[in-house]
């Protein structure tokens, strides 16, 4: 498939030839340079852009096919974008995530309060849970956006550059909860980034992006076809394959 | 949304007030009654002095009946924009919706002798003032809806919306340098606001138009919840955006249009209520506030109508010009406090 | 035989109320009714008949410009011993007569009421500031006359409150909320499209349309002849004059030169007192728009200039634009306005009591175009410009 902009004047392809299939249970991330279409691709996988050309198929089922309301309870995401009001609580905004299940009034049945209160527990929001989200620091809006995510019970979840604001300690902490939700859970879980140490060390498989050669497949598998090693201009940086990490050249 | 229930007191002590303004407004007026003689009339009692029974009557209930439509219908359709267009400062008048209403009604009263031969013009005389403002005010919210699909700075569509709020006017404007001085007159005064004087048809085609402007806001209640968020978190949740920005727009039209159509161009009321109710009931919840946005509303409009009678003179205020002493130091405030701003 | 008689009065009144009411079109009126019609010789905007003793129907025709209908208006006498059975959807108001207690809403109205001598009965005017007439000042200044606000927006309660007879409006259009208000409360309102008239005796005429609410309809003749026959004679006396001087009106107002139209009611006083005025080929009713060279082209050299606006003063002409000082009427202090004929409270005499004055207004413009014509005349409206 192909994912980019499309204009009125013409359409901008950002990357051609993707092509990958995504199981349960895994941790999957998105990875390449700056700029090479990544979030593009995640927006287009969660339905938040059209696509160019191909298909996304959802359980075999074509996205455009599926009803809002369907691919609702289907895909959920967490983008980069600020979200308007930061005056809700911590609770009415995970409890949004909810919103595909409820009535026309969005009334929280029992169900929907258990589940919004497990996924507080799972990214360890309860101290927080009455908190108005302006009161909260950038890490910890983005567990709550996480929170919200996992709420709304989706087979898949997509996130988008999740751990950019935060310190290494928080970005493996987020990192390691989200492979912990993708494994416990049976969920799809599919991030973007640019953080590939991290994402070697913790994903089952990874989506290198490279303009037109894009790679997918096991951390160890894409460390032997030697996928990395092109990533980075040599002069610059490069790749051990045994320690599976980037070094400077000085 | 949890705790509802603690919403219940708050209600009940605002109804009670809306109720004590509603009494208050039917007091006073340029004529003075004593309460005795205003309270007896309201409960279908008969008063000696047959003048004060007409008033009563035909006039300052009607006028209260309008204020409290008047003020709710602005309010909840400033609430609507504020939420679709995620910005503070949107409101009828900011975004030009008024303005375009007073357009409509501008060609109506001032255009009419280069429309004299359109007999549609002639015949219905309550309906077409409003139909003609409604219409204005729908074209211009289309016309901002439209580039606002395009733009994603919402600052930059603030100014777009006071730009299409000054084309408006500029046309306005034109047309009021070719009219008659009394028709311009005429036109002046329609612009002062005033929610005096509706007849019984008028009052029940207003109330018409707020109560599906209220009905399609209950239908769109999770949606303007869910578009806290933005809208592609919106989307995300499942959101039906376009049907949803539809729903919306209609009932903004409907209400901010019926209620410049019969009222006048009415300023701050749209803008200041929602966000004196955000800041009282300290919540972003619809279900909550777009109750009470109506009955604050409804409130504040029946005080200001109260002023602008001015009791015991025979001069009344412009309806506006209390509305704004009233709204704008609260927009002032508003942006002085903008980093505590609860939005 | 008393109650036969009365009966018969009755079921007669009622007959012919009933089918003259039905009536609406003028031409289709049976035989009877049109000898009662009330000549009206100059009026255009009304007319009144009598079908039956104690009935009276008033239709106006033109209350505002390009008015779509007419307004037909029921006096009933009070003298009456059975109250006529009237279809109210007939009419556009009923009005039980003589009244005692009116409203009226515009300052020409003021001299009707005056000279019938019923200013008495005056109780509520909108705007009391612009009313000139002393006598009317002195009731005013008593507390006699209720102020009632602004005509456009006028004071519902206060109005209501006062418990009017009749209220005599003036509306542009059918558009006014506050009148609607009053009539939803009983109050009758009738329309006086005085100011639609577009002749001097047409507009003074208008004495006969406020008659029949106070029944005082041969004084409003015997008034309406004198000063018709004040008019005419005064007419004819202008025809002897030798010469006919080119006569210039209006000023500036930002760009444009504002002036009264060929066929205005202000351009046929010049006419009538007769001299040229320079645009009384055009076919306007109303005001002319042009531009400062056509009226200098055409006006520079008139011998006088009539009514420059709202100007008081040579200074103040001179002040406004540099370009009046090249016309000769400015230079040989020809210049004539009513601008400085006041009340107390600043209202224009002229606007108040010049449309019922007609004869006063051509006296004036006689005895400044031909002063030898009216050697013994005082200058009423008309004053030389400061």
């Amino acid at each position: 498939m192909s994912v980019g902009y499309t204009s009125r004047r013409k359409n901008t392809a950002v990357a051609n030839d993707i092509s990958f299939g995504l199981t349960k249970g895994e941790l999957v991330a998105i990875v390449g340079i700056n700029g090479i279409g990544k979030s593009t691709l995640l927006r287009t996988l969660g339905g938040v852009q059209p696509k160019l050309s191909g298909s996304v198929l959802i359980k075999n089922k074509p996205i455009e096919t599926l009803k809002s309301e369907a691919l609702a309870t289907m895909v959920s995401v967490v983008l980069t974008e600020p979200i308007a009001s930061k005056n809700l609580t911590v609770f009415q905004l995970v409890s949004l995530g909810r919103h595909p299940y409820t009535n026309w009034i969005g009334t929280l049945s029992a169900d929907d309060q258990s589940k919004i209160l497990k996924a507080i527990k799972i990214l360890e929001l309860e101290p927080l849970q009455n908190m108005k989200c302006y009161e909260l620091s950038d890490g910890q809006l983005q567990k709550v956006m996480i929170a919200k995510a996992l709420a709304q019970d989706t087979e898949i979840i997509l996130l988008d550059e999740p751990t950019t604001h935060l310190d290494l300690y928080h970005k493996v902490h987020i990192l390691k909860l989200l492979q912990r939700i993708a494994h416990d859970t049976k969920k799809v879980v599919l991030y973007t980034t640019h953080e590939i140490d991290l994402a070697i060390q913790l994903c089952d498989k990874i989506f290198i992006m490279n303009g037109d050669t894009n790679n997918f497949g096991a951390p160890c598998e894409l460390i032997e076809c030697k996928s990395f090693e092109d990533l980075f201009p040599k002069d610059t940086i490069t790749f051990n394959p045994e320690t599976g990490s980037f070094k400077i050249n000085k | 949304m949890q705790r509802s229930n603690t919403y219940l007191l708050p209600f009940l002590l605002l109804s009670l007030v809306l109720l004590f303004c509603l009494v208050l407004n039917l007091s006073f007026g340029s004529v003075a009654i004593p309460f005795s003689d205003t309270f007896t009339s309201i409960l279908g009692g008969e008063i000696e002095n047959e003048s004060w029974h007409y008033i009563i009557w035909n006039y300052r209930i009607p006028k209260a009946l309008t204020a409290v439509l008047v003020g709710s219908g602005l309010s909840l359709s400033g609430l609507l924009m504020q939420t679709l267009f995620r910005n503070p400062l949107a409101g009828p008048f900011v975004l030009g919706i008024s303005s375009g209403a007073s357009l409509g009604a501008a060609l109506l009263i001032m255009g009419s002798t280069l429309f004299s031969h359109w007999l549609i013009f002639e015949v219905i005389n309550d309906v077409s003032l409003a139909i003609a403002s409604s219409i204005g005010s729908f074209l211009v919210l289309l016309a901002v809806i439209t580039v606002a699909s395009r733009i994603k700075d919402t600052m930059a569509l603030l100014i777009i919306g006071l730009m299409f709020g000054s084309i408006t006017a500029a046309l306005v404007s034109v047309l009021s340098y070719f009219t008659d001085a009394d028709k311009l007159q005429q036109y002046i005064f329609w612009a002062f606001g005033s929610v005096g004087n509706l007849s019984g048809t008028q009052l029940a085609l207003l109330a018409v138009f707020i109560l599906i402007g209220i009905i399609l806001s209950i239908i769109s209640l999770k949606s303007l919840n869910a578009l806290l968020l933005g809208e592609n978190y919106a989307r995300s949740l499942g959101v039906h955006l376009k049907k949803t920005r539809f729903i919306i727009i209609i009932a903004t039209g409907l209400l901010a249009g019926a209620v410049t159509a019969f009222a006048g161009p009415i300023a701050f009321i749209g803008l200041a209520v929602p966000h004196l109710t955000r800041q009282i009931f300290n919540t972003t919840d619809h279900k909550i506030l777009v109750p009470a946005v109506l009955v604050y509303g409804a409130i504040l409009l029946l005080l200001c109508d109260l002023i602008a009678q001015l009791p015991s003179s025979s001069y009344v205020l412009p309806l506006n010009a209390i509305t704004s002493v009233v709204g704008a130091p609260v927009v002032i405030w508003l942006l002085v406090r903008k980093k505590k701003m609860i939005f | 035989m008393d109650s036969i008689a009365i009966k018969y009065i009755a079921l007669l009144s009622l007959l012919l109320a009933f089918v003259s009411c039905k009536e609406k079109n003028q031409n289709s009126l049976p035989e009877t009714l049109k000898n009662g019609l009330v000549t009206i010789n100059y009026a255009k905007g009304f007319s009144i008949e009598k079908p039956a003793t104690g009935i009276t129907i008033i239709r106006v025709f033109s209350p505002w410009p390009e008015a779509e209908e007419a307004f037909t208006y029921c006096l009933v006498s009070k003298k009456l011993k059975t109250s006529p059975d009237l279809n109210s959807n007939d009419f556009d108001a009923i009005i039980n007569v003589p009244v005692e207690r009116i409203i009226t809403t515009s300052t020409t109205h003021i001299p009707a009421l005056e000279s019938l001598g019923v200013i008495d009965k005056l109780i509520g005017f909108p705007e009391t500031r612009y009313i000139s007439s002393e006598v009317t000042r002195k009731k005013i200044d008593k507390g006699k006359i209720t102020d009632l606000g602004n005509n456009e927006s006028i004071n519902t309660e206060m109005a209501i409150n006062l418990n009017p007879d009749l209220i005599i409006g003036f509306s542009i259009n059918n558009q006014n909320r506050a009148y609607e208000t009053l009539q939803r409360s009983n109050i009758p309102i009738v329309y006086n499209g005085d100011w639609t008239e577009e002749t001097p005796l047409g507009k003074a005429e208008w004495i006969k349309f406020f008659a029949p609410f106070f029944g005082l309809e041969e004084k409003a003749e015997k008034i309406f002849k004198n000063i018709e026959s004040n008019y005419l004679n005064a007419k004819d006396l202008a025809q002897k004059a030798t010469e006919k001087p080119t006569v210039l009106s209006g000023a500036l107002y930002k760009d444009v030169w504002y002036l009264p139209g060929g066929n205005s009611w202000a351009a046929s006083f010049i006419n009538d007192a007769n001299a040229n005025y320079l645009w009384s080929d055009t076919k306007a009713a109303g005001s002319l728009s042009l531009s400062l060279e056509s009226v200098l082209s055409k006006g520079i050299d008139a011998s006088f200039w009539i009514s420059p606006s709202q100007f008081t003063s040579y200074n103040e002409l001179n002040e406004a634009s540099r370009h009046y000082s090249q016309f000769k009427a400015y230079n040989e202090k020809k210049i004539y306005t009513f601008a400085n004929t006041k009340g107390a409270t600043g209202g224009l005499l002229y606007y108040e009591l010049g449309p019922a004055r007609p004869d006063l207004i051509l006296k004036d413009l006689i005895y400044i175009f031909h002063p030898d014509l009216l050697p013994d005349h005082k200058l009423f409206f008309f004053k030389p410009l400061l």
